[in-house]
C-alpha cells in the first residue's frame, strides 16, 4: 500500500517537474518576444551556413510609441529591410523597394519568436535544456523539438539577464547543427539609436496590399499535393511568373508556424535529369521530375520531407 | 635701382635665415620675406621628402578667384534639379549600397546558393554517406556521367541545360524568400478568418 502510494506521488511529482519546466520554457520565449519588441538595442549577428558566412546589423526602438526596426546584411550589395509600426519596406539589389502590410521583419530569425509563440504549439514542443554562456553572458537553452521527425528542431540561447536572443541554431534529428546565428554584439540602451530617429522622416514606398484578395488566392487547385507534414497549412496559392527568369509557375506556400515551405510546379526543362537536393544551411531545395511536369520545394525541411511532399504532387482531377 | 638691390638683399637674408647663416633677430628679421621663407622650406621639405602631413601650398584663393570668373549657367534650373534628386534620395536611397555594385551582387548571392548547393548534389539514396576525405573527383552526385567518348555538343548541350536548371534554382529560392515574407501576416489573416468561421458557426 505504501509502496503504491510512493509510486503515485512519484509520478506525481515528476508530472508536476514536467508541466514547470514547460511553463518556463514557454515563459522564457515569451519574455525573449516581448524585450525584442519592447527594448531599444542595436545588435550585430552572424548567421553560419555550412562554410558560409553572413553579418547582420539589427537595431530596434521606440520613438513616440511608433515601433521603428532595421535590419541590415552588411555583405556583398546587401539586403536592408525597415520597419516602422506595421510596415515592412525591403530594399534589395536590382529591385525597386517595396513595402508590405505586417508586423514583423523577415529575417534569419523565425518571425512565430519575435511575435506569437502560440502559433508554435502545433508542431514543437518547448523544452528546457541547461545553462551556457554565450558571447560573455549566461544565457539559457530553449529547445523546439518537433513532434515528428519530418522537420528540424530549432535551439534558442536567451540570455539570463535582459531576456534577448544570443544564439540559435537548426538541428536536425541528430542533433547536428546544420545552421546556427550567434550574436557578436548587443547593447540596450535607454535611448533609440539616431539611425532609428532618421527612419522616421523618410519617406517610404506606399504597402503594396497582400492579404486584401486572401480568398481569391486560394482557388488554385489545378495540383493536388498528397502528403505534407503533420502542422503545415496552406497560406496561399496562385499562378504566377518568377521574377529572375520569367519562367511561369503554378505556386503554393505552407507554413507550420516556424518555417515556411514553397511547392512550385512548372514546365520540365528538356533533356533527361534526375531529380535531386541541394542544400545550404537549413534550406532544402528539391527538385523533383515528374516527367511531364517539375515540381520544386523550397523550405528550411530535411531533404526527405521535400522530397515526400515533391513526390506526392499530382494533377488534379 | 635700390629697390631691386634692396629685392635681392632681401632674398639672400631669408635663404641665409632659413639656412641658418645668419641669426634670426630682429634687425633680420625686417628683411626676411615671409612668403619666400615659406616656399624655401617648403622646397626643403620636398627635396627631403619629408612627410607633409598638411598641404602647405594654398591654392583655395586662386582657385575661388578662378571659379568666381566661370559664367554661370542655368543656376536656377541645377538647384531645382538638385532639390529634385535630394527628394527622391531621401525616397529612395536609404540604404548604402548603390546600382551598380548591387547588380553584380544579386547574381553572386543566387549564385552562392546554387554554388554551395552543387557541392551538396548527391543521390538521394547517399545523403548519408559520408564523402572520403582523399577525393580526386568531385562529389558529382546525380549529373549524369559524361563519358569520354560523347560528341563536344552533347557536352555542350548537357551544360546548357545544367545552366538552365542552376539559373531557375536561383529564382525559386529568391521566390521562396520573397513570398515567404508575407507569410505571418498570412497565417495570421488565416487564423482570424477561422475564428471568424467558428464564431459564425
Amino acid at each position: 500500500m505504501i509502496k503504491w502510494l510512493a509510486v503515485l506521488l512519484g509520478i506525481l511529482y515528476s508530472a508536476q517537474m514536467y508541466a514547470n519546466e514547460n511553463i518556463n520554457a514557454r515563459q522564457l520565449l515569451k519574455d525573449m518576444s516581448m524585450a525584442v519588441q519592447k527594448r531599444n538595442f542595436d545588435a550585430s549577428f552572424v548567421v553560419v551556413k555550412g562554410k558560409g558566412m553572413e553579418p547582420y546589423r539589427w537595431l530596434h526602438g521606440q520613438v513616440e510609441q511608433t515601433d521603428l526596426e532595421i535590419l541590415t546584411l552588411l555583405n556583398g550589395a546587401g539586403l536592408e529591410v525597415v520597419r516602422i509600426d506595421d510596415v515592412v519596406t525591403y530594399f534589395e539589389p536590382q529591385t525597386e523597394p517595396y513595402s508590405l502590410s505586417t508586423d514583423v521583419i523577415d529575417g534569419p530569425i523565425p518571425e512565430a519568436l519575435l511575435r506569437d509563440i502560440g502559433a508554435l504549439d502545433q508542431s514543437y514542443d518547448f523544452v528546457l535544456g541547461g545553462k551556457e554562456r554565450i558571447a560573455g553572458r549566461p544565457a539559457q537553452l530553449v529547445r523546439l523539438v518537433a513532434k515528428d521527425e519530418t522537420k528540424y528542431n530549432y535551439w534558442l540561447w536567451v540570455d539570463l539577464q535582459s531576456a534577448l536572443l544570443l544564439k540559435a541554431a537548426y538541428v536536425n534529428q541528430r542533433a547536428e547543427v546544420l545552421e546556427q546565428l550567434q550574436l557578436t554584439h548587443i547593447s540596450v540602451t535607454e535611448k533609440p539609436a539616431s539611425q532609428l530617429l532618421d527612419l522616421k522622416e523618410k519617406a517610404l514606398p506606399t504597402p503594396v496590399s497582400g492579404i486584401v484578395d486572401v480568398p481569391d488566392v486560394k482557388q488554385q487547385n489545378n495540383w493536388q499535393i498528397g502528403w505534407l507534414p503533420k502542422g503545415f497549412k496552406l497560406l496561399k496559392s496562385d499562378r504566377h511568373k518568377l521574377d529572375l527568369n520569367n519562367e511561369l509557375a503554378d505556386y503554393f506556400l505552407y507554413s507550420d508556424g516556424l518555417v515556411e515551405v514553397s511547392v512550385f510546379v512548372q514546365r520540365p526543362l528538356t533533356g533527361q535529369r534526375a531529380s535531386g537536393a541541394l542544400t545550404s544551411g537549413a534550406t532544402t531545395v528539391y527538385v523533383h521530375n515528374a516527367g511531364a511536369f517539375d515540381v520544386s520545394v523550397v523550405g528550411k525541411v530535411p531533404v526527405e520531407t521535400a522530397k515526400s511532399i515533391a513526390e506526392s504532387v499530382k494533377r488534379s482531377l | 635701382m635700390t629697390q631691386s638691390k634692396f629685392d635681392v638683399n632681401n632674398e639672400q637674408m631669408t635663404s641665409e635665415i632659413l639656412d641658418a647663416e645668419r641669426e634670426l633677430n630682429s634687425e633680420s628679421q625686417a628683411h626676411l620675406n615671409a612668403d619666400k621663407f615659406a616656399r624655401y622650406s617648403l622646397i626643403g621639405d620636398v627635396m627631403r621628402q619629408k612627410d607633409q602631413s598638411t598641404p602647405c601650398i594654398d591654392i583655395t584663393a586662386s582657385v575661388a578667384a578662378a571659379i568666381a570668373e566661370e559664367p554661370v549657367y542655368n543656376m536656377t534650373e541645377d538647384a531645382a534639379q538638385q532639390t529634385q534628386q535630394a527628394k527622391e534620395n531621401n525616397v529612395v536611397q536609404m540604404s548604402f549600397w548603390r546600382k551598380p555594385l548591387s547588380q553584380v551582387a544579386i547574381a553572386a548571392s543566387v549564385a552562392l546558393c546554387t554554388v554551395v548547393g552543387v557541392n551538396n548534389f548527391m543521390p538521394q539514396n547517399s545523403i548519408d554517406t559520408q564523402a572520403p576525405v582523399l577525393q580526386s573527383m568531385p562529389l558529382t552526385g546525380s549529373v549524369s556521367p559524361v563519358s569520354l567518348s560523347s560528341e563536344p555538343a552533347m557536352q555542350s548541350a548537357e551544360r546548357g541545360v545544367r545552366e538552365l536548371q542552376k539559373q531557375r534554382i536561383g529564382a525559386l529560392v529568391l521566390e521562396h524568400q520573397r513570398q515567404s515574407r508575407m507569410a505571418h501576416a498570412l497565417s495570421q489573416n488565416t487564423k482570424q478568418a477561422e475564428k471568424g468561421n467558428q464564431e459564425e458557426q
